[in-house]
């Protein structure tokens, strides 16, 4: 084990310090970044799940085959059924058409059913530890008045009797404006009794499943997805709650990009230090190489070396990661009250490997030449050593990030935004660094002595110094584009969920209750949308041929009609009825843009649609955009005024509903019980907490990354000491004054960090604009501070930095310091 | 003792620079026989050094054969001139060459070490106490005067028992006392190994106790093989 005695040797001396703490930040930095971000990328997909009751759900009109059952309960996933339907329940002479919910032991997998014992109660609802035993019922509080009895009184459904135990407030998994019946849970073990599914009746068969390995679960999915048949359709978060599953998704695209940057920053750091830990070693490789070692046995020494250098690091930096894990989730955890899921193993074997990866592609590049050096060296020190060349250098450090990247995101999209970045990076450098060197030389001659001397040294090191920038710039880049990101996500999530965005749906209200409702509503200083009007229908054909069904959009549509367009509705082609005529003399229909791509319908095209058996042709007027994300109600068809004056229609609306003014919904359902209430400010407040905590980690994880920037600059400083202290001793034994020579480094480093920030800023302003449009799908917007405040800290910080660390240099006697420095 | 254990044939060294080819070394041969002990000295820039790397095999002449112990360096790649150098040649250096981050003791295992020698440890300090620094073993060369320096230096080269010791300016940067301690060391050694000493050197004195002696001019043998009197 003489690589193991050489690398303590090596260690001791000081030689691979900064490789090995550039190393284990690394590895810190990405564990920390990595094994939080999935600790809370998994918590928030199961909270989110809360709202569907599940991570998935297959529904159908049969029900879910044995055999998938077997093979989710052999890969340990867990499982429940739900039946769904609508049907007449009786007390008395009453009767309703409520939506009945029958569910298996373990409904829901995912969040609570809320119930209470009294209707609209103002007592917070009580979370339910089990189904509703069999025999019972828990039914909406609308369903009392419904059906004029008590808690407590039984109810007929279909042919089996049930007792009413509980008012259901919420359960996972609410459809929404599907069915407007009161709701009714039951115990699917007395399904059968109740002989409502009968061949023909239509059920909705839904099979729930969820685990809390989401690998696990992803390998189900795909197996399940391959069985599936035209009738199944699965749904998950994304398919049910887009905004949410949105405001994740960019939430972890931030977290992969922050693990990215960190990454490259480490390696930056990495390559540097590499730098420096090779052009010491040159004269040890030569000693080695005369000692008779030949390039082999040199190479087999530094890979042994590196390599357990890199296990010893990636275990610190483990070590160290799960310490930083830990402190920003305890933190996150004790600020919203959640607890964290529990990371997967994966999340810290990727970020161990991660260390060896980045050995690999950032030390090696600069490291290779050494078992080259050739054994000459020893006898004629000036001898150059043929190093390996800057652009192949590059172009391999190009293609090691490309790949780390890609690696680490999996999106090709921000691969290659951060190569464009880089590679602007390196042109501006090129040029802008060449030119404004070249152009100070003029300038220099009537500045002060000290920037005389800092111009003088660049000049001389233009290769090195421009290395050095581009490695700076790198790193204010990422920074900064870092920061923009993360302002700008919270910024975008915050307006996403305005504070009186309408959190209240009221629908199926009769049309004779519509001046009512108004006014009650108006009375009471609600703040609400306009009533619309809603037929339900099916489109049945696309000019005047049966349509594709695959194509999608087989329910039953919500159809309205207005002759005032919706404030975040947009015209993108055709006309609104004002400027409109019809050419087939077919009333018009105005639909979404996307929908309309979808089923291939343009300006123009005749429809189809049957509402409760009764057909209506129609023509297309015009194509709307319409933001989805606002909580006005929206309709895919909105149908000229009149239209639809033929068919009975019930209204819906949305209003903000304060805490406070919660009791105004009993009050209407009293007087109107037909009235469905959909409350989501529960939901919303949910969403904003998700929000919030995505918000808060972020913030985080931008601290852990400014560490690994801070590491790239200190590292980047440091590499290019050991030849500056030369001449440093140089100019003291030449009798420079203290003040000069640490002055003129401070300069150079100060005029390095200026060009480094102004050219960060470039790149920085090239990243986001890819970033925003490709990858964040957020607005794209200038960052005009980012001009001011990259040039300016840059200087400050790498030229604080520049002479701090060769402060010794000028402590020191001279003699010293030149013999050290050989 | 005749068998000549170091040679050169016709060896030439041409190096391209800015202006042009320049010739460093015009057809030099010399033969060094086994036990023997050889100094080359000449003027600054006659071409010492590059003659001395391209005999230990460090470098490669332009044109020309060398044999180093019995092979033909000039037809073997690096990886066999190193296996020759590791098997049969020492240096000592004019700036002594010691890793700056290793102990005295470090400094004189790390040939051995490579050379995969079980009992490094030991036969390192056996040598350090041969140059009479048994006291300063765990001392980095920082901590050693540069007559230390070289002592370890010495003891680091004979240490592997080569065939023969190369050496380029050992006193160089030592003063007259000193060096004078280093040269003793050289020579009771080359006894007692029986080592071959090939050596660059300015100093008379260290000369004059070589048995053999070549001058360089300008890249050139002065006086071929001039034979000398034995040292003492
Ligand atoms: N690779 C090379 N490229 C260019 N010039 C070289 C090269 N190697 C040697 N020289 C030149 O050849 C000449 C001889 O160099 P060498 O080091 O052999 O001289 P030396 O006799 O050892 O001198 P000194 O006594 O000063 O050490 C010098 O002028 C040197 O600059
Ligand atoms: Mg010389």
């Amino acid at each position: 084990m003489l690589a193991l005695r050489l690398l303590w040797r090596n260690w001791r001396s000081g030689e691979v310090k900064l490789l090995a703490v550039a190393l284990v930040l690394a590895v810190a930095v990405v564990s920390g970044i990595a094994i939080f971000a999935d600790r809370l990328d998994t918590t928030l997909v199961q909270q989110s799940n809360a709202f569907l009751g599940a991570d998935l759900i297959v529904s159908g009109t049969q029900p879910h085959r044995q055999a998938w059952s077997e093979e989710a309960e052999n890969r340990g996933i867990e499982q429940t059924r739900v039946v769904e339907f609508s049907s007449m329940v009786f007390s008395g002479d009453e009767l309703h058409l409520a939506s009945i919910r029958a569910v298996a032991e373990g409904y829901p997998l995912r969040g609570y059913v809320e119930t209470s014992h009294e209707a609209y109660s103002q007592q917070p609802p009580v979370r339910a530890d089990s189904i509703p035993p069999a025999g019972e019922v828990w039914v909406d509080g609308r369903l009392l008045p419904l059906l004029n009895i008590e808690l407590g009184d039984d109810i007929e459904v279909g042919e089996h009797t049930l007792t009413t135990t509980r008012i259901l407030v919420r359960q996972p998994g609410e459809s929404g404006f599907a069915m407007t019946g009161a709701r009714v849970l039951m115990n699917l073990a007395d399904l059968e009794q109740t002989q409502v599914v009968q061949p023909g009746s239509r059920i909705d068969y839904q099979w729930l499943v969820a685990s809390d390995d989401s690998g696990n679960l992803a390998a189900f999915r795909e197996w399940l997805q391959e069985r599936l048949t035209d009738h199944d359709r699965i749904r998950d978060i994304d398919s049910s709650q887009r905004q949410l599953a949105q405001t994740l998704e960019t939430g972890e695209r931030f977290l992969l990009l922050a693990a990215v940057v960190g990454v490259l920053l480490a390696g930056v750091a990495i390559g540097l230090a590499a730098r420096q830990f090779a052009a010491r070693h040159v004269d040890q490789v030569a000693l080695m190489k005369s000692l008779g070692a030949g390039a082999g046995r040199i190479r087999q020494l530094y890979a042994g070396q590196l390599l357990i250098l890199a296990t010893l690091a990636s275990l610190v930096g483990l070590v160290l990661g799960e310490g930083i894990q830990r402190g920003v989730a305890s933190s996150l955890q004790s600020f919203f009250n959640v607890a964290l899921a529990a990371p997967a193993i994966y999340a810290y074997v990727l970020s161990f490997f991660s260390g060896l990866v980045c050995l690999m592609f950032f030390a090696l590049p600069a490291l290779w030449f050494l078992p080259q050096v050739p054994p000459l060296k020893i006898l004629r020190r000036e001898l150059a050593v043929n190093q390996t060349q800057l652009w192949i250098q590059v172009v391999l450090a190009l293609a090691a990030i490309f790949l780390l990247v890609s690696l680490f995101s999996r999106q090709l999209g921000l691969s290659l935004s951060v190569m464009a970045a880089l590679t602007g990076i390196l042109v501006m450098s090129a040029g802008i660094g060449f030119v404004l060197l070249k152009f100070s030389r003029r300038l220099s001659t009537n500045a002060g002595s000290i920037w005389r001397l800092a111009v003088a040294n660049l000049q001389r090191q233009r290769g090195q110094s421009l290395v050095q920038m581009v490695i700076f710039s790198i790193a204010i880049m990422l920074l900064l584009t870092l920061t923009a990101v993360r302002t700008s996500l919270i910024e975008d999530w915050r307006m996403q969920l305005p504070e009186n965005a309408p959190n209240h749906f009221l629908v199926n209200i009769a049309p004779q209750n519509v001046e009512a409702v108004q006014s009650f509503l108006d009375q009471e200083g609600v703040d609400r949308e306009p009533l619309y009007p809603m037929v339900l229908g099916r489109l049945t054909h696309i000019n005047g041929e049966e349509r594709d069904r695959s194509l999608g959009m087989n329910r039953e549509a919500n159809l309205t009609w207005t002759d005032t367009l919706g404030d975040d509705n947009e015209i993108q082609a055709g006309a609104w009825w004002d400027e409109w005529s019809s050419e087939t003399g077919l009333p018009g229909v105005s639909v979404e843009e996307g929908l309309a791509e979808q089923l291939g319908l343009s300006v123009g095209t005749r429809l189809e649609f049957s509402l409760g058996g009764l057909p209506i042709e129609v023509e297309v007027a015009s194509l709307r955009s319409l933001d989805w994300q606002s909580m006005n109600p929206n309709f895919f068809f909105i149908f000229e005024p009149g239209a639809l004056d033929d068919f009975s229609a019930t209204y819906i609306t949305s209003a903000y509903l304060p805490n406070d003014k919660k009791p105004l919904i009993n009050e209407l359902l009293r007087a109107y019980p037909n009235i469905l209430v959909i409350e989501l400010d529960r939901v919303f407040e949910q969403i904003r907490s998700i929000v919030d905590q995505v918000s808060q980690g972020v913030q985080l994880v931008l601290w852990l990354t400014l560490l690994g920037g801070g590491l790239v600059l200190f590292a980047a400083v440091t590499s290019s000491i050991d030849g500056r202290k030369r001449e440093a001793g140089l100019l003291r034994a030449l009798g420079s004054p203290r003040r000069l020579v640490i002055g003129s480094i401070w300069a150079e480093f100060s005029i390095l960090g200026f060009l480094a920030g102004l050219v960060g800023v470039i790149g920085a302003e090239i990243l986001l604009w890819n970033l925003q449009y490709w990858v964040l799908d957020i607005p794209v917007r200038a960052h005009p501070t980012f001009w001011v405040l990259g040039p300016i800290l840059g200087a400050v910080c790498v030229g604080t930095l520049g002479a701090i660390s060769c402060r010794g240099v000028v402590t020191t006697p001279p003699a010293v310091v030149l013999r050290e420095a050989g | 003792m005749s068998q000549a254990v170091v040679e050169a044939r016709a060896v030439r060294k041409d190096v391209a620079s800015a202006e042009g080819t320049l010739s460093i070394l015009h057809e030099v041969s010399l033969s060094v026989s086994s036990g023997d002990s050889l100094a080359i000295t000449g003027p600054s820039g006659s071409g010492k050094s590059t003659l001395l790397g391209i005999l230990a095999g460090l470098d490669l002449p332009s044109s020309g054969e060398v044999i180093l112990a019995g092979h033909k360096l000039t037809a073997m790649d690096e990886e066999g001139r190193a296996k020759v150098r590791a098997d049969h040649v020492g240096f000592v250096f004019q700036s002594f060459q010691l890793l700056p981050g290793l102990t005295a003791l470090e400094n004189v295992m790390l040939p051995l070490e490579l050379h995969g020698a079980g009992d490094a440890r030991q036969k390192a300090s056996d040598f350090l106490a041969r140059v009479g620094l048994s006291e300063r073993l765990s001392h980095y060369p920082q901590q050693l005067s540069g007559g230390e320096q070289q002592r370890v230096a010495i003891a680091r080269a004979f240490a592997s028992e080569p065939r023969v010791l190369f050496a380029d300016e050992p006193t160089g940067n030592l003063d007259m006392h000193t060096g004078a301690h280093v040269i003793d060391l050289l020579f009771e050694l080359n006894r007692e190994q029986g080592t071959t000493l090939v050596l660059i050197t300015h100093e008379e004195r260290l000369a004059l106790r070589c048995q053999r002696r070549v001058e360089l001019v300008a890249g050139a043998l002065a006086e071929p093989e001039a034979e000398l009197s034995p040292a003492l």
